[in-house]
């Protein structure tokens, strides 16, 4: 089956007459590009910068009171060097970061806007302060317009592409720098499924692919089958703080040496190390900054940067169901970093197939968000494709004791929603938490943080009688929205989750790496918090029925069930989950009898002209009724 | 039967589109209690042919996704995202024979977590301990892990006997609840083989 049929010439419908255009954008850490679907139905990036289809993604900032005052691409990177501070280059990686983010801390020329607000602020152009979002917003800005002029028509909605391994904050930051460029973001776009979509359009071909897709700030890694026009991701994985621009660092570290380091060497430094590298991709050796520096040097400085992307790869195969790639039809390159030859080998090694690289890394993402903007535009869309894309990470929620309990697993096709009901733990607790992580680890301290908010107006009841029910929706963009709701009241709260900072490159390190290699100690915390809140929970309930019914036992059984409760209150204390699990069942097996007295006495007052039903509602205590629970089953 | 929100027409009560105009419709209040089989066309059953599951998956993903209602009118997009939604779910339900189980089960009446046999529990905890030994010591886990994938196979084939040779389903929900268990061990074990 074709994927699309070219449109016979005269048949061809003219965008161009149109008086709105939808676009793809690929809104990238080194260079941005727009395309569109004309009448033909094949997708082209627009010259928007200086005759080139790349527009730098720089901006540079002068003084505000002067017109033309903000330069963006090709220009504004020629006053890099010369106003280092007042240029800001790679903005991709600082959306959706926080100002404490290490990113900040990284080799660059920047100055940060002091104070602790939530979200990364460059001070620019003497007194000027803007966020990633706004800087991000003057790039799409500069592509709408230069795209209207090429055009001839309004670009009023817009496709863009963000990494697969973007996490909420940075997918949310990224929405926002469109709707700042007046732009409506019909659909936020993974760049790997973009990439394949160009790919699969082109070659008509089927099968399961992986897209290894390096770019300057963020690397992805994508596994796709593709059948009948529909291209089913079946899982993603990657770092979004890690690409070409890491390259260019570990080399400009090495240019500096002893050298002083002030905003201009540092921007001098890392352009020399870029334009080695890149030259170094057919040259043997090059001179930057006075010295020479081989392309045996360069692949040694960024080996284990390049290897980083190895663990990642290995485990996108796993979850998708191709270990060691065994499978796989084929594996395509994208993003500028793949012309790196170092790269290309390493690719080959792990996937054990030559990669595909026809359709030039830089632009196609770009095409194929164009071909997802004319489908979702059109009255009919030039090709009868359907992307089913999938969370990235898991989504979840902070329970007792600082676990996390994921709704949605990571790798779930999209739109998908989840619930889970909760109880109050406190008698007459009136407000639950509701903490919204997202992240593989099991502990709440070792995910991201993505949202806190109180749902309040729970009527005051004993604990365990309040159900709270949390429900999660993920949308086609992959974006969160959180539900809670006291289901006997219907008191219920929303959020979109709006997060103000994004996942450290601490807590992307941790969620990436040490989630597998933390797996057992994970697996030993949980199990030593799940115990403790069993053991205090079945505490509660055994001192509630002796208080009740502790009439019915005799003497020796009364200590005899104690002793059993002491041991297990001390065992609480110290971090053996196998002994606090050991004494609940004991405690649970020493008390059996007594429960089924406790029963028999329900039973027999029932009898005496108490309904059951009484009995069960309110004849005995609610932590009664649990009580019985725990021990009867 | 109910009325079709846009043409008026009959229509089934769990139909994702109307018969009449193709019109996508909102999924039914009481959602999570809906045949997940049904949704994808087939009758409920322990065996699945699975390439029929992707591709009756990928025909309804055509019709029902929110990228084909892109341009329709709020509401259709909200009954579109609502049913792709389910259709997410049921699809990752039947194509895993553990979840397909236990939705086959809760058609079936049986609900509730089961109570896991002491022996089992005991056999777990002891399988546990000789998997963390291994894993302290370095030995190679390959040994394990087929043992307990053996185990896992045949648990498998015990509850596909109950279920389909019309046996004890309380037992066959026993038998799958300890999928979960071996699922967990293998993952343990995975976490080691995959050096990271």
């Amino acid at each position: 089956m074709a994927f699309f049929e070219i449109s016979e010439p005269g048949e061809a419908r003219t965008k161009e007459a149109c008086s709105t255009a939808a676009v793809g954008i690929d809104l990238g850490t080194t260079n941005s590009l727009v395309s569109i679907v004309l009448g033909d139905g094949k997708p082209r990036a627009l010259e928007v910068d200086e005759g080139s289809p790349l527009l730098p993604s720089v901006v540079h900032y002068g003084t505000p009171s002067e017109p033309g005052s903000i330069v963006v691409g090709r220009a504004a990177r020629r006053l890099a060097a010369e106003f280092p501070r007042d240029t800001i280059v790679s903005v991709k990686r600082f959306m959706g970061r926080s100002s404490a983010d290490p990113e900040t801390r990284r080799l660059s020329p920047y100055q940060f806007a002091p104070g602790d607000s939530g979200v990364v602020r460059f001070v620019v152009g003497g007194e000027r302060v803007v966020n990633p979002v706004e800087v991000s917003a003057e790039i799409l800005r500069a592509l709408r317009s230069r795209a209207e002029e090429r055009l001839g028509i309004k670009v009023q909605q817009a496709v863009i592409t963000v990494p697969a391994y973007f996490d909420d904050a940075q997918r949310q930051a990224t929405k926002e720098a469109g709707r700042l460029a007046g732009l409506e973001v019909l659909r936020l776009l993974n760049e790997p499924t973009a990439a394949a979509l160009a790919y699969g359009l082109d070659k008509r071909s089927q099968g399961t692919f992986a897209v290894y897709d390096l770019g300057g700030g963020t690397f992805d890694i994508s596994i796709l089958k593709l059948i009948d026009g529909v291209f089913e991701v079946k899982a993603v994985g990657g770092d979004s703080a890690l690409g070409g621009d890491d390259f260019d660092r570990a080399l400009a570290e090495i240019l500096l040496g002893d050298r002083e380091r002030t905003p201009r060497s540092v921007r001098e430094a890392i352009d020399a190390a870029k334009a080695a590298k890149e030259q170094l991709t057919t040259a043997g050796s090059v001179q930057a900054l006075g010295r020479t520096v081989t392309r045996a040097e360069l692949e040694a400085t960024i080996k284990p940067l390049i290897e980083k992307t190895g663990n990642c790869c290995r485990r996108a195969l796993r979850d998708a169901g191709v270990p060691d790639g065994k499978g796989l039809d084929g594996v395509i390159l994208v993003g500028g970093s793949t012309r790196v030859p170092a790269v290309g080998r390493f690719v080959r090694e792990v996937f054990g197939l030559e990669p595909l690289a026809d359709i030039d890394p830089d632009e196609v993402v770009a095409m194929g968000a164009a071909v997802q903007a004319d489908l979702l535009t059109s009255e009919s869309p030039q090709h009868d494709v359907l992307l089913l894309d999938v969370t990235p990470l898991s989504l979840g929620l902070e329970t007792m004791g600082g676990l996390a309990e994921k709704l949605i697993l990571r790798n779930t096709t999209i739109p998908t929603s989840a619930g889970q009901e909760f109880t109050t733990f406190a008698d007459g607790q009136t407000g639950m938490d509701i903490h919204v992580v997202q992240g593989e680890r099991e502990l709440v301290a070792d995910c991201r943080s993505l949202a806190k908010f109180t749902l309040g107006g729970i009527p005051p009841l004993p604990a365990g009688l309040a159900r709270v029910k949390v429900i999660f929706q993920v949308d086609a963009d992959g974006i969160l929205s959180v539900t809670a709701r006291e289901e006997l009241t219907g008191v219920s709260q929303s959020i979109t989750v709006k997060p103000s900072h994004g996942l450290t490159d601490d807590e992307i390190e941790r969620m990436l790496l040490a989630s597998i290699e933390n797996a057992e100690a994970d697996v030993q915390a949980r199990l030593l918090i799940d115990n403790r809140v069993e053991a205090q929970r079945i505490l509660k309930a055994a001192q509630d029925q002796l208080d009740h019914n502790g009439d019915l036992l005799t003497r020796p059984e009364l200590e005899s069930i104690e002793a059993a409760m002491q041991s297990l209150r001390e065992a609480t204390q110290g971090k053996d989950h196998h002994l606090i699990h050991s004494l609940i069942e004991k405690l649970d097996h020493g008390s059996a009898d007594f429960a089924k007295r406790v029963m028999d006495r329900g039973i027999e007052r029932a009898l005496k002209g108490h309904s059951v039903g009484e009995f069960d509602q309110g004849e005995i205590s609610p932590h009664a009724q649990k009580a019985y629970s725990a021990l009867k089953d | 039967m109910i009325a079709c929100w846009s043409c008026g027409a009959a229509r089934p009560v769990n139909a994702a589109l109307c018969p009449a105009c193709n019109k996508v419709q909102p999924p039914p209040a009481a959602f999570t209690a809906r045949d997940k089989f049904a949704f994808l066309g087939f009758d409920p059953g322990f065996d699945l042919d699975l390439p029929m599951l992707e591709e009756r998956f990928r025909q309804l993903s055509r019709k029902l996704h929110p990228d084909r209602f892109a341009r329709a009118s709020p509401q259709e997009r909200r009954f579109s995202l609502e049913q792709t939604t389910l259709l997410n779910d049921a699809y990752k339900t039947l194509r895993d024979p553990v979840r397909r189980a236990e939705h086959l089960l809760q058609l079936r009446g049986v609900t509730g977590e089961p109570k896991m046999s002491p022996a089992f529990l005991e056999e777990t905890i002891d399988d546990r301990e000789k998997l963390l030994e291994a894993k302290m010591s370095g030995a190679p886990l390959d040994e394990l892990v087929r043992a307990a994938q053996a185990k896992r196979d045949e648990a498998l084939k015990q509850v596909r006997a109950l279920v389909v040779d019309g046996g004890d389903l309380r037992q066959a929900a026993e038998i799958l609840a300890r999928m979960k268990y071996y699922a967990r061990y293998l993952d343990e074990a995975a976490g080691k083989s995959a050096e990271l």
